[in-house]
Order: structure tokens, then sequence, then C-alpha cells
């Protein structure tokens, strides 16, 4: 019996190119620089594929590339967020409905954690409106992402 | 499918990730928007009125003590009228002005509101459609979905410039359809105006989370009908 894909890695880049969050679910801390690299340069292929099927209006963008042992698929939201997807390469054919769940699921974690009121508390409005900044800026209170992320990761590497 | 057949360990989706995928319908009674639009104004006045008069008090202490330069004189008095009048004409300017101070802030600070919720419902009601073409269907999404989503009837009519400039307008404006005023229609139009400010907000907070940084501003010419006017920079 096939093992199922793990998750290896997720990336929330913003419409400006800057990156939001970075999050692996691997043992080894150090590779972590890796998927950081693999997120910079999925943006290009993001930008190539966007461009050639931007008649279709689709948010779902496939899988980008493969790397060593990892494959990469990409997300594009009507709000420019781009969210990247690492998984560890299996023997197991990958559904696609599968990935778009997925990618449901990552998408919904962003605007539950964006939506919380409170994170723009002691924040100067121009600084309000980007959401790497506030990243930056409403640190402690942008948890919430990163929790609802770990959830997620937890709900497919850890399948029963 | 493996040769075992399908089984669901070898699946990504498991029931926990399908669960966290799916958005929690929760729904709100849409009078309680109605209400809350109507009170905020009201808390917000009074609630601007006493920070700007904290804010005036310290200024005047700090002139009083000599730290900071007088205020800039008003605008000249005609040389015709007598003494008594002139010190009431100075008043009355300088409490025409503090209430314009006032009414500004409350503005600005229902437009920053309407920021934050207009942007947020607009990621939620774009989450499940396919990505915008253009401008032009960014703004079709607002005036469709997001004005059926809070005021529950689209816009009706919708006019551009091809050039970055868009007209929406409303004949039945949810917040001004049962408003009105014991002095007659004129001075309706002109308390009506403040209630504009929190969609000209939910307006901005919406285009800018999709990228497009615009300027809004709403008009009244008649209770209930009004239009709002956006303008996106060239480039957009």
């Amino acid at each position: 019996m096939s093992r199922p894909p793990r998750l290896n890695a997720v990336a929330y880049i913003s419409a400006a190119q800057s990156p939001i969050l970075v999050r692996t679910f691997v043992p080894n801390k150090q590779d972590d620089l890796k998927y950081h690299y693999i997120a910079h340069t999925s943006l290009d292929v993001i930008e190539e594929r966007v461009a050639s099927t931007s008649k279709l209006g689709e948010c779902y963008l496939g899988h980008l590339y493969s790397m060593e042992d990892l494959a990469v698929y990409g997300w594009i939201a009507p709000s420019k967020i781009k969210i990247v997807l690492a998984l560890a390469l299996t023997d197991a054919v990958i559904k696609d409905q599968d990935i778009v769940t997925l990618f449901k699921a990552l998408h919904l974690a962003y605007h539950q954690a964006l939506s919380n009121p409170f994170l723009r508390l002691n924040i100067s409005p121009e600084v309000a409106n980007d959401p790497a900044a506030l990243v930056v800026a409403g640190d402690a209170r942008w948890k919430s992402l990163t929790k609802r992320v770990d959830a997620i990761g937890k709900a497919v590497n850890e399948a029963p | 499918m493996s040769i075992y057949g399908p089984s669901a360990s070898s699946s990504l989706v498991t029931p926990a990730l399908a669960a966290l995928s799916q958005d929690s319908n929760r729904q709100v009674d849409s009078v309680a928007l109605d209400y809350l639009l109507i009170e905020a104004v009201r808390t917000l006045r009074h609630s601007s009125k006493i920070a700007t008069a904290r804010i005036r008090a310290t200024e005047e202490e700090m002139i009083a003590e000599g730290l900071l330069p007088p205020p800039a004189p008003l605008s000249a008095v005609p040389l015709s009228i007598k003494a008594d009048s002139v010190k009431d004409a100075v008043a009355s300017q300088r409490e025409a002005r503090i209430a314009e101070e006032e009414e500004e802030a409350l503005r600005v600070r229902l437009e920053g509101m309407g920021a934050i919720v207009g942007s947020n419902l607009a990621e939620r009601y774009s989450k499940d459609k396919p990505r915008f073409q253009d401008t032009l269907d960014t703004v079709k999404f607002i005036c469709k979905d997001l004005w059926t989503a809070m005021w529950d009837k689209q816009v009706d009519n919708l006019r551009t410039n091809h050039r970055g400039v868009y007209v929406l307008q409303d004949n039945a404006f949810k917040p001004l359809l049962r408003m009105s005023s014991p002095e007659g229609s004129a001075d309706a139009l002109r308390r009506a105006k403040i209630y504009l400010a929190f969609p000209v907000g939910v307006i901005r907070g919406a285009l800018s989370r999709f990228g497009l940084n615009a300027v809004v501003t709403a008009e009244a010419l008649t209770l209930p009908q009004c239009t709002f006017q956006v303008k996106l920079p060239k480039g957009q």
C-alpha cells in the first residue's frame, strides 16, 4: 500500500512578491532555507503561468515544477496572494482535486487570521493594508496564522 | 489508483483536512448591520467630540505656556461691521471651524472602519470565484456580490469612462431609505451625508484588497438615491 504524500512546506507570498509566511513540516530544521529558496523560484514560474492562462482565470495553477524529491504546486487568489506547496514525492497518484481542497483550506486559514479585528490595533494606517508588514508589525497577533497552518499540516501528515 | 484498491490512507484529503477547508456558513441578521451603522454614527460623533475637545484643551494649555505658536488668524472680518458683531462673527467662525473638524474626524473614523470591513468581506466572497480578468471585473464584483451581501440588492447603475473612473448609482440605498427630517428635505440631505462615509470606506477597502488604490467619494442629491464615484490612478 503506497504511503500518502507528505506535506513538507507551505509558503504565503503577498501581492507585492514579499513573503508573508514560510512554514515547514520536516524534522530537519536546517532545510528551512531550502524551502525559502523554493518559494522564491516558484514566483517566476507562477508569473509565467499567470500570464499564459489569464483568460481562464483559474486560481489553481497546478503542478509548477519538480525538484529532487519534491513536487511544487501553486495557487493564486483573486486578492493576488500566492500560496506555494511543497509535497514530498511518493509513488501515489495525487489527484488535482485533493490539492485544490488543500489550497482552499490554506486560503481559508489566511483569511480567518487576517480577519482578526485586533490585528491592526496599534499600527499606523499605512502599514495596516500590507500583509507582509503586518507579519512583522503585528507579530504576536499573527501567531494565529502559524497555528492554523500547523493544524492543516497535522491533518495532512498525521493521517490515521 | 494503487492495485490494492482505493483506501482512506492513500488519499491526501483526510476527514480533518476536509473539515478545515470548509468555511463555516455563519449568518447575521441584516437588520443588525443597519442598527449598528446608525448607532455607530451617533456614538462616534459623541466620542470624537470629546477626543478633539481634549486635544484642543492640551493645545491651548501649550499655547498659554508659550510652547506652541498661536493659531493662524481666521479669515478677515469686513471692517464695516460694528464692534459687538465682530466679536460674535469671530466666535461663530471659530465654532464653525470646530464643528467642521469634528465632522471630518468622524468621517475619517467611519471610513477606516468601512475599509477593514470591506477588505475582509471582499476576500471572503471572492474566495470561491475565479480570478478577475481586469479592473472592470473587480468593480462589477463589488457592485454585485458585495452590495448584495451588505444591502440585499445590487447596484442599479454602473457607468465608466474606461479611463479609470467608475460611477456606481444606487436608486434606493438601504441606509438612506428611511431617512427624513422634520426640517425639510434639504436638512435631511445635509444630515445624511455622514452616513455615506462607511459605505465609501467599504468600497475603498475592497478595492485595496485586490490591489487597486482608488479615491472614492459619495454624493446624494435626492434621498434615497446616491452615487459613488471611484477614481483609479493611471496604469491600474
